[in-house]
């Protein structure tokens, strides 16, 4: 039965070579008439779920932003962060708008746009505990999203002894921050504001900042033509104030000069 | 964005008629294919009998959440479009698949062998014999076995959550963090399992139990 | 820009990977030893009727079997904390694993205790066995003999159902390829290899378990 093997295989190799290999996405994406974009659901105010479990928040305007200006339909693909780069190199969706900061290690499988949004990555506990630098965070139990920038920033910084908890998504990570499964978070700090009001025993006060990461759109390597019309989409919104209104209104604050 | 107690059973059932309708589709389309299963597994051509054993093997001998990540990565992989539903329904359906053949095959091996040989004297083909002498009798004790195995469909469409599949456990998720409220958002979705499993498990056991009672 | 398959990355991570199994086993056995044991107790309250345990191991067998595992593991580690019943994710899902089991192996030896024929028990006391004598000559021992094979059959699906421990931190199988695909970005890759793994595991533990119960559970006498 083995015999069969290289029919299957070949076959295989057919289908692969089916896959978008001369592809100019952009082009694929105005053919469709829809763009698909990975957005999280689980990080407030970049993407989170209303009583009718659609998605909201930053993320999703800049989304809806991109696909207007392309004179597209817009489809919207909730992610984790743990899934979302495996959903864009696996041709999922055609962008990643998911509060996506850039690392050495992403770069080498996927590019980014210019960025669209500030984003302050840091750990943060409750008000009372003495918490100033990384070293402090020995024999803690800190909770983060496995797979984020925070996680690789996290990793880096604290010591050695430092109890890192990994969860799948930010629901879990968050969850179990405020059910005191972990003593402290490392998330960003937009999300963390978004928590507090919510939640005033543990509201979580930033005690230590691991890194300045803007967010970034993510696409698939080569699509050049993408991309450009992306940055040019994100350009023209920067300086017709249209990135700064969606930055005021979700993160209550402009958009930083230097972006 | 405050939530009632409304909005949230309201978004759980939503969520429950998801996980209705995939246990559905993986319990009929599983059963199908199962039933092609038995045949292969029973076959007298040996390197099908194998191949079907290795299947079997297979999807049992490995974690459901598995079967899902690889089906939904994997697929997409070789060019195909598969979404979290899609990928959710074919791996459900293969793993039920896989225990629905080997809960019957189980059931066939029970009917005497001498059924086999006097319906072979009666010049029947294999197929034949299947269809009028053995299933007919094997179908009589694989009801209650194969509805008691539907609660564990049930219970296994809560891991396509993972993949992002929004039904009754995944919309539990996005609940309970939307409202800080996990202790109650969890309690619900387990009723809402209860529910739906509770009167499966309730039938199954009757079944045996009239089986039982038939064959003293 | 067909993709390319690339395993290296995986097998860099070997050590993790193997690690996760390690725990994944320690969780297994974990489960195992206090399940069966919790269904030991279990099964004799149901079948002898121990008023009022049976009616509440009635409502735990029923409750466990009719929901989700995934279910309970999230209830005990994010809901039950609002209770003050506070856990780390290792307790959280040792509970949760001999929780599970529990329930399915106390219906499984309930099934072995009553399938005891009435004149063994009879022919025990006739040779003046002491209750505690009988219990484990005469009542668990042929039980547990023969239910042997579902009771494995269950430990492996628990030790499959463990996968989903990965959602709650615990770093076992299933987290170390999660961990070391959200780092490479080689998902199909990563889970295929582990896959492997849990087959390798599970029919490992299928042959160790049909070794004890050749040797120490069907032992005759």
């Amino acid at each position: 039965m083995f015999k069969r093997w290289p029919i299957f295989l070949t076959l295989t190799a057919g289908l692969m070579a089916q896959l978008p290999a001369q592809a100019d996405q952009l082009a694929d994406i105005q053919e469709r008439g829809t763009i698909r974009i990975a957005v999280p659901q689980d990080f407030p105010p970049f993407g989170s779920v209303g009583p009718d479990l659609k998605p909201r928040g930053l993320d999703i305007d800049t989304a809806h932003l991109i696909a207007d200006k392309l004179g597209t339909t817009l489809v919207l693909v909730p992610v984790t962060s743990t899934n979302r780069i495996p959903f864009l190199t696996t041709g999922k969706v055609d962008l990643v708008i998911s509060s996506l900061g850039k690392s050495a290690e992403r770069e080498m499988v996927i590019d980014f746009s210019k960025p669209y949004a500030p984003f302050f990555l840091g750990v943060f506990g409750p008000k009372d505990m003495k918490i100033s630098a990384p070293a402090d965070l020995s024999g803690k139990v800190i909770g983060v999203t496995r797979g984020g920038i925070e996680d690789i920033e996290l990793s880096k910084q604290a010591p050695e002894d430092a109890n890192i908890k990994r969860f799948e998504d930010n629901n879990a990570t968050i969850a179990a921050y405020l059910a005191g499964q972990t003593e402290l978070i490392a998330s960003g700090s937009s999300v963390m504001a978004a928590i507090a009001d919510k939640n005033p025993e543990r509201t979580p006060v930033m005690k230590i900042t691991l890194k300045n990461s803007p967010n970034f759109v993510g696409l698939n390597k080569g699509e050049t033509a993408l991309k450009d019309r992306v940055n040019a989409i994100i350009d023209t919104a920067r300086t017709d104030g249209t990135l700064n209104g969606v930055s005021q209104r979700w993160l209550g604050q402009p958009l930083p000069a230097d972006m | 964005m405050d939530f009632t107690l409304w909005d949230i059973v309201r978004n759980l059932l939503t969520g429950l008629q998801w996980t209705l309708l995939l246990s559905l589709v993986a319990f009929i389309c599983g059963g199908m294919a199962g039933l092609a299963l038995v045949f292969a597994r029973l076959s007298p051509i040996q390197p099908l009998r194998i191949a079907a054993r290795l299947y079997i093997e297979l999807f049992q001998g490995t974690p459901l959440l598995m079967q899902l990540f690889l089906m939904f990565f994997g697929l997409s992989l070789l060019g195909l479009e598969v979404s979290a539903w899609f990928a959710a329904a074919l791996a459900l359906t293969l793993f039920t698949s896989a225990f629905l053949a080997e809960i019957w095959r189980g059931c066939v091996e029970a009917i005497p062998q001498g059924q086999w040989e006097a319906s072979s004297s009666l010049a029947m083909t294999r197929f034949e014999q299947m269809r009028h002498v053995i299933l007919p009798q094997a179908l009589r004790i694989a009801v209650a076995p194969t509805v008691g195995f539907s609660v564990q469909v049930v219970k296994g469409t809560a891991v396509t959550s993972i993949i992002g599949f929004t039904e009754l456990t995944k919309t539990g998720g996005m609940l309970a963090n939307a409202t800080f409220k996990p202790f109650l958002v969890y309690g619900l979705v387990a009723l809402g399992y209860f529910v739906l499993c509770y009167p499966l498990s309730f039938a199954a056991r009757r079944l045996e139990r009239r089986l039982n009672a038939t064959a003293a | 820009m067909a993709y390319q398959f690339d395993f290296q990355p995986v097998f860099a991570q070997g050590d993790r990977l193997l690690q996760g199994a390690l725990f994944t086993l320690e969780l297994t056995a974990l489960g195992m030893l206090f399940g069966i044991g919790l269904g030991i107790v279990g099964a004799v309250v149901r079948a002898w009727r121990i008023k009022p345990f049976d009616m509440l191991f009635g409502v735990y067998v029923e409750l466990i079997r009719n929901t989700p595992f995934i279910v309970q593991l999230f209830f005990i580690f994010f809901g039950l904390p609002a209770l003050g019943l506070r856990m780390n994710e290792w307790q959280a899902g040792a509970l949760a694993m001999v929780i599970n089991l529990g329930a399915y192996s106390t219906e499984i030896i309930r099934a072995g205790i009553e399938a005891v024929p009435r004149s063994q028990l009879e022919a025990a006391a006739a040779l003046a066995m002491s209750r505690m004598e009988t219990f484990r000559h005469v009542v668990l021992r042929p039980a547990l003999a023969s239910v042997w094979p579902a009771l494995s059959s269950q430990v492996v699906i628990v030790m499959l159902g463990s996968a989903v421990c990965s959602q709650i931190s615990i770093e076992e199988l299933t987290f170390a390829a999660n961990f070391i695909q959200s780092r490479n970005f080689r998902a199909f890759e990563t889970y295929l290899v582990t896959t492997l793994l849990y087959l390798v595991m599970a029919i490992l533990i299928r042959q160790l378990l049909a070794w004890i119960g050749q040797r120490f559970v069907m032992r005759r006498r």
